[in-house]
């Protein structure tokens, strides 16, 4: 009879926790998993921090190098926010797209010491590494129209040395992040903006979970947004 | 059952000529020449070229490791040996021998110093083009190392006082450093380099084998000129006798300078020694070595004669909350430059 009983107390709890688990499955959809790989004018700890605060509940992981993401997307996450350029690479269709004055477009300059570069005429360019040897070499040619030597970093603020330690003769960026190289330096950099604009960040879904991240990443306060350097999302 | 220095010797031969790329494992590799490998990364294709890599087994050498084999493992089998001691030179050899690699990657200092016991041993005719990583004033020591190049370890005073830049305000940028003689070449490259950002360098110079109040005195005359200190790496200026007597003391007395060191284990929250490191991202310093590498695969894996050490160009930064909040003025958004906060 005892037994009887614990059998349906048992299948009572069952119950009931499959309908907890059915009930709290929006909400655990919400939180989920969001692999982040881009390059920002701060520490990718930092940017991990200011995202999760702003995406309440959701698990972050803000990564700076290839590798990292790669080895990201194989741990299993729900979404991920990078430029469409790396989701482009690994087969991955953006969800939602991010906007500055009304575009999903964004400038690029070189930026060299004591006078303005010349695409043509730089024989090597230090660059953010975004797609391996390979594919960033490519993507960095294919902008210039060119075939200067590549020099390849992992973070914003390591393009800087390859112009001081003279390893590189300009290096490309988004030309929003010229400032912020500007400011630590006091050599006499340069911008020139190279013409073609290069897709902004961008949500795409790995799971159909992550269409619940793409939403919360939609309505994230603005001043997150404009540190990845977005206004606003499409 | 341990394996004796002959059984090792006598494997070898064995080994030797057979495919022992990455199809081998590591346990079979290990197992049957008593070398030590640690790991190996690669797509199993033992045609592809090797990579060796020589290290001791570390935290620090596994990130370097990590940065590496991301960047090669898909073209290249890289192999990851134990060296612990100068004193291997006969196992750098062995492992030479066994694995037949394209190219070198030595890290630390016992290791390149095992190395060039190697290379001096008259054992070999020809040596595969070699990276150094992780070797203190890398400059003088690769010297003589036949088709060795680098990457410094110490941080170039330009990229340690472009860092500061980000997280304090600083009055007029002029960087302070206790210099011992055999250094000064060292820091004269460094002033030089650093000249180009505008930052002034004031040296004080103390003895070979200077003690505490001669350091103390330095102290307090560059705190006179200077507004920020930068600590060498000198094991001779920084042993924990010369650390109490002199470097704390004299850094305790206002008025106050924040204080760059190369060493994350100098900042402490229960000591104001070092307010910042600013250290190698090992990570970093891996895919740079694996794009020297790369360049020599391109070159027919041959070392441009006129190649140069380089500066290592990827770093990370550690700040002494604390210190910096009771003695200086942070930037804004400064704790967003900050890879690691000691409180």
């Amino acid at each position: 009879m005892k037994k009887t009983n614990n059998h349906q107390e048992l299948l009572a709890l069952s119950a009931g926790v499959a309908a907890a688990v059915l009930m709290a499955e929006p909400a655990a959809a919400q939180q989920g998993k969001l692999l982040v790989f881009l390059h920002v004018a701060m520490k990718q700890r930092a940017l991990q921090t200011e995202l999760e605060s702003a995406l309440g509940g959701i698990q972050v992981t803000a990564v700076g190098r290839i590798g990292d993401f790669e080895r990201g997307l194989q741990d299993g996450v729900d979404a991920v926010l990078s430029l469409p350029v790396l989701l482009a690479a690994f087969k991955l269709s953006p969800k939602l797209k991010g906007v500055r004055g009304g575009s999903t477009e964004e400038a690029y300059s070189l930026v060299g010491v004591d006078a303005e570069p010349v695409p043509g005429k730089i024989t090597s360019v230090g660059a953010l590494d975004l797609l391996g040897r390979d594919g960033t070499s490519a993507f960095v040619k294919g902008l210039l129209n060119a075939s200067p030597r590549i020099e390849r970093v992992s973070k914003v603020e390591d393009l800087l040395p390859l112009l001081q330690m003279q390893r590189a003769d300009a290096v490309l960026l988004p030309s929003r992040l010229f400032a912020e190289i500007k400011s630590a330096s006091k050599l006499a950099l340069f911008q020139k903006e190279i013409g073609k604009t290069v897709g902004l960040p961008c949500v795409a879904s790995v799971k159909p979970s992550g269409d619940a991240i793409a939403s919360a990443i939609s309505k994230m306060p603005t001043s997150a947004a404009k540190k990845l350097g977005v206004d606003s999302w499409r | 059952m341990a394996l004796t220095r002959r059984t090792i010797l006598g494997s070898v031969p064995f080994f030797f000529g057979l495919a022992v790329g990455c199809a081998a494992s590591t346990n079979e590799i290990t197992a049957f020449t008593g070398l030590r490998e640690i790991t190996r990364s690669g797509t199993g294709n033992s045609r592809l070229p090797t990579i060796l890599v020589l290290m001791p087994d570390t935290p620090q050498t596994r990130e370097v490791w990590k940065g590496l084999t991301d960047e090669l493992s898909e073209g290249y089998c890289v192999i990851a040996v134990r060296i612990d001691h100068s004193s291997e030179s006969i196992a750098v050899g062995e492992a030479i021998r066994v694995y037949q690699p394209s190219a070198l990657v030595l890290m630390n200092n016992p290791t390149l110093k095992a190395y060039k016991a190697y290379q001096a041993s008259g054992k070999a005719a020809k040596f595969p083009p070699a990276v150094v990583v992780m070797t203190s004033f890398l400059e003088g020591q690769v010297q003589g190392v036949a088709n060795a190049t680098g990457i410094n370890y110490e941080i170039p005073l330009i990229t340690v006082i472009t860092n500061l830049r980000r997280l304090l305000k600083l009055g007029s940028e002029r960087v302070g450093v206790v210099v011992r003689e055999p250094l000064a070449a060292f820091v004269s490259k460094e002033v030089q380099l650093a000249r180009r950002e505008k930052i002034r360098v004031v040296t004080e110079f103390v003895s070979a084998d200077a003690n505490a109040s001669e350091i103390k005195r330095a102290i307090r005359r560059l705190k006179g000129e200077a507004d920020v200190v930068w600590i060498l790496n000198d094991d001779r200026l920084l042993s924990p006798r010369l650390i109490s007597e002199a470097w704390l003391p004299g850094l305790e007395e206002r008025p106050w300078v924040p204080t760059i060191v190369g060493a994350g284990s100098l900042v402490l929250a229960e000591r104001a020694l070092g307010t910042f490191a600013v250290l190698p991202d090992h990570v970093g310093l891996g895919a740079q070595a694996a794009s020297v590498l790369l360049d020599m695969a391109d070159n027919g894996w041959t070392l441009d004669p006129g190649a140069s050490v380089q500066m290592p160009l990827s770093t990370t930064t550690t700040m002494d909350l604390g210190q910096v909040k009771e003695r200086f003025v942070m930037r804004d958004g400064a704790m967003q430059q900050v890879d690691r906060v000691v409180e």
